[in-house]
């Protein structure tokens, strides 16, 4: 048995013993999967031990890593939901400039599920679920209703029982990556001007 | 792929006539839509002489096809994947990441953005994600770079032939789900260019601090 040393936050035996779980799960599945599984095993005490890779609690619900949030929800679309948001969407054709108004938002997705009954919503978002909620019923009100009245049951975004149909809708991941997990949004555009003027700088400095 | 040039991509009486058609479609929509469909249309035509030259503008932010399948804005495109799980699937996807094989393999491809895991129902599973550039080189450099970290998950879905198999883009294709509407904060910077960013950042920082 190997000796613990204070600084680990998990015992080697704590890790064997799931690794161990992992092989039983895996001897009953496909083939390729166990094939894999053995290949991947050899470097799986390495990435155990990564701290950056700590996946947090967003707030309300949905998980975190570092300051980049995911939400998604699926709902079924009210009676000629899908055909209105539809028509929406592609009248928008990719504009979503009130969403840059709200300022925390990395991604989002609309996906019709189901032959146009469901619709999936996928967000990656900054900081905690209660302030990201707040931010879009108090900057972009209007534009919530017009999109999400498409789902049955939708309160309106002035409703105060808005939180709670999104968070009874939402299905928190198991897994969640972030490339960048340290920066906001904010923090690229940030970036983004830096590097421009750090290219004019050199530029006069050259010319 | 060639640069799209400064057009207006739609004429404002095709606009006109999406408007119309949407005041059609909502005529049927609860009250709270209705009302906020109203209030926008008529933001939209106070701005509407500036539509044109905004549209030019931020051509780059309209979508196009991520390639195969799926939709991009910009740089960064998206793909939405769901598959039946096999039995035991679900237990077996959780033990992995509680066994701590957490995505950060993923840097290792160096094109994600974000990506999640998501159970549906323990019999189905959901995969998106956010990336760079186009469809085929994307799912290749997954095949190449980390292909056993792929089948140790994806193994579990119903059909899965195997990264190495020659079927395998038709079969992430097949259960692929394209976006009817998608967004990016940041849509001209690849996870590349925001690493680099950050060094250039870091480095004004220092450098700042020294003549200061």
């Amino acid at each position: 048995m190997t000796t613990q040393t204070v600084t680990r936050p998990e015992s080697d035996q704590t890790l064997e013993k799931k690794i161990q779980r992992l092989r039983e799960v895996y001897a009953t599945g496909p083939e390729v999967g166990k094939t894999a599984l053995e290949k991947v095993l050899g470097e799986l005490t390495s990435f155990a031990s990564s701290t950056r890779a700590r996946v947090e609690s967003a707030g309300r619900t949905g998980v975190r890593q570092g300051k980049v949030s995911e939400l998604l929800f699926i709902t079924p679309f009210a009676p000629g939901g899908a055909e209105r948001l539809r028509a929406l969407l592609q009248l928008r054709d990719g504009s979503f400039d009130d969403t840059d108004r709200v300022g925390t938002v990395h991604d989002m997705r609309f996906v019709f599920l189901d032959n146009d009954t469901k619709l999936l919503f996928a967000t990656a978002y900054d900081g905690e679920w209660d302030p990201y909620i707040d931010d879009f019923a108090t900057k972009i009100t209007d534009q919530m209703d017009v999109i999400f009245t498409a789902c049955e049951g939708w309160p309106g975004i002035r409703s105060p029982k808005v939180k709670d149909w999104i968070a009874n809708h939402q299905i928190p991941a198991e897994g969640w990556y972030v490339a960048h997990p340290d920066l906001t949004v904010r923090d690229i555009h940030r970036l983004k001007r830096i590097g421009k003027a750090v290219d004019e700088f050199l530029d006069q400095v050259a010319g | 792929m060639a640069t799209q040039t400064a057009t207006t991509p739609q004429s404002d009486q095709t606009v006109e006539k999406k408007i119309e058609r949407l005041r059609q479609l909502y005529a049927d929509a609860p009250e709270v839509g209705r009302a906020a469909l109203e209030t926008l249309i008529g933001a939209m035509k106070a701005a509407g002489t500036h539509s044109g030259q905004n549209a030019s503008q931020n051509v780059s932010q309209n979508e196009t096809s991520a390639g195969r399948a799926g939709l991009r804005q910009g740089k960064v495109s998206e793909l939405t994947t769901i598959l039946k799980l096999v039995p035991g699937g679900a237990e077996r996807i959780r033990a992995v990441l509680e066994a701590g094989r957490n995505l950060r393999i993923a840097d290792k491809v160096g094109t994600l953005h974000d990506m999640r895991y998501v159970l549906l129902d323990n019999d189905t599973f959901l995969f998106a994600t956010t990336y760079d550039g186009d469809w085929d080189p994307y799912i290749d450099d997954f095949a190449t770079i980390i292909p056993d970290d792929l089948d140790v998950v994806f193994s579990n879905c119903e059909g899965w032939p195997g990264v190495r198999n020659p079927a395998v883009k038709d079969f992430i294709v097949k259960h692929q789900v394209p976006a009817s509407g998608w967004y990016v904060g940041n849509p001209n910077v690849t996870v590349r260019d925001t690493r680099k960013l950050e060094k250039i950042g870091a480095a004004v920082e220092e450098f700042l601090e020294k003549i200061g």
